[in-house]
């Protein structure tokens, strides 16, 4: 089998073990409004657990109060680390993409102005620079 | 590599039984509620070069876009290596193997070439194996390793997004518009360099407006006219029907 052979059925394996996400689901998106349901429950929880501890002159109850508040802070935690993570992901995109277009474009400009005809280029260099 | 002409039983066009490296059956695509692609059928096989020529707006693009991954189907499905892959994320399609220059380039200006290689250094090969490679096949790159890319020709800009795609090791190679903004004489050279790596087997989906110099590299050609293929066949058939095609004669 040659180096071609080999790259091709390379390629198949990996085609074939390529793990395929269905676009349908939005697993993205999933998680940013998993985020947001977190970063809601989680103070719920803490509320929760205020009314509870409240409620009662039980230290046992108390302690199961306490328990139900830290998950809430755990909730809030993870949730908001998601929702951070998907609005940032997103945002960071969308600055790449905007980043590398607007370097191109200005790219162009100082290249044709460098390399312009009519003898100015070093004049409109500085103008666009 | 063989374009399958619509409707037609696939793999069967030009006597050969392999199976396509990339299949795209009945292929339709949108941008919102506007249809671009109506059912396109194209076939490539393993080490083969198929040209996709047609006029602007005909959907190749488009075409490449979809099977890349980067633009989704409304309808159709699109098979890589016997796999049906719609939906698949455009990244996970790039580690295999399937390799997209996209129309202008898309290197970063603001790094220098030796930066832009080195951005590719994430599979299977080191940086400094790709850039011994880049510079062993592109001598020009390795004279201005240290220029800032945008600064460069557009034929040196593409000659790195060429570079770049092959450091990737890829198997697929699918490229659209190479030719464009360039002089004939670069973009020769270029197509020497597409001719050089389809004999090492790589399979190559080129797309172009400009069709004298892509169909003496391709072992087939196509035509596509408003989001179909309309013509399939070796290069010298397609010449002889291409400027009736463009021009609606």
């Amino acid at each position: 089998m040659n180096d071609n052979t080999q790259r091709i059925e390379q390629f198949k394996a990996e085609v074939a073990g390529m793990k395929l996400r269905d676009p349908a689901t939005g697993l993205d998106r999933l998680l940013v409004k998993l985020g947001v349901i977190g970063l809601v429950a989680g103070p719920g929880f803490g509320i929760a657990a205020w009314f509870i501890a409240h409620g009662t002159r039980n230290p046992l109850q108390q302690r199961d109060a306490i328990v139900v508040a830290l998950l809430g802070l755990t909730v809030a935690v993870v949730g908001g680390a998601l929702f951070v993570k998907g609005a940032i992901a997103g945002f960071l995109r969308f600055w790449m993409a905007r980043l590398c277009y607007e370097q191109q474009a200005q790219a162009d400009r100082i290249a044709a102005a460098v390399g312009s005809p009519s003898g100015n280029g070093h004049e409109q260099a500085e103008r666009v620079g | 590599m063989t374009a399958v002409h619509p409707h037609a039983p696939t793999g069967e066009s030009d006597g050969r039984a392999s199976t396509p490296i990339v299949e795209l059956r009945g292929v339709r695509a949108a941008y919102g509620t506007i249809e671009v692609l109506h059912g396109v059928d194209l076939a490539l096989r393993p080490g083969e070069v198929l040209a996709v020529l047609g006029p602007n707006g005909a959907g190749k693009t488009t075409t490449l876009e979809v099977l890349a991954g980067l633009h989704p189907l409304t309808g159709g499905d699109v098979f890589v290596a016997g796999r049906r892959v719609n939906g698949a994320d455009p990244s996970d399609l790039a580690r295999t193997g399937l390799c997209l220059i996209p129309e202008g380039r898309g290197i970063f200006p603001n790094l220098t070439v030796r930066e832009n290689l080195r951005m590719a250094s994430h599979g299977r090969r080191s940086a400094r194996e790709i850039e011994a490679a880049a510079f062993e096949r592109f001598p020009r790159l390795g004279d201005r390793r240290k220029q800032i890319a945008g600064t460069m020709s557009g034929g040196e800009q593409q000659m790195l997004a060429l570079a770049r795609g092959l450091a990737t090791d890829p198997a697929v190679l699918v490229l659209d518009e190479l030719s464009m903004g360039l002089a004939p004489l670069v973009v020769e050279e270029l197509y020497e360099q597409v001719a050089s790596l389809a004999r090492t087997g790589v399979s190559v989906l080129v797309v172009e407006q400009f069709a004298r110099v892509v169909l003496g590299v391709a072992d087939r050609a196509a035509i596509m006219l408003h989001g179909c293929v309309t013509d399939v066949g070796s290069p010298h058939e397609i010449e002889s029907k291409l400027s009736s095609a463009y021009l609606g004669g």
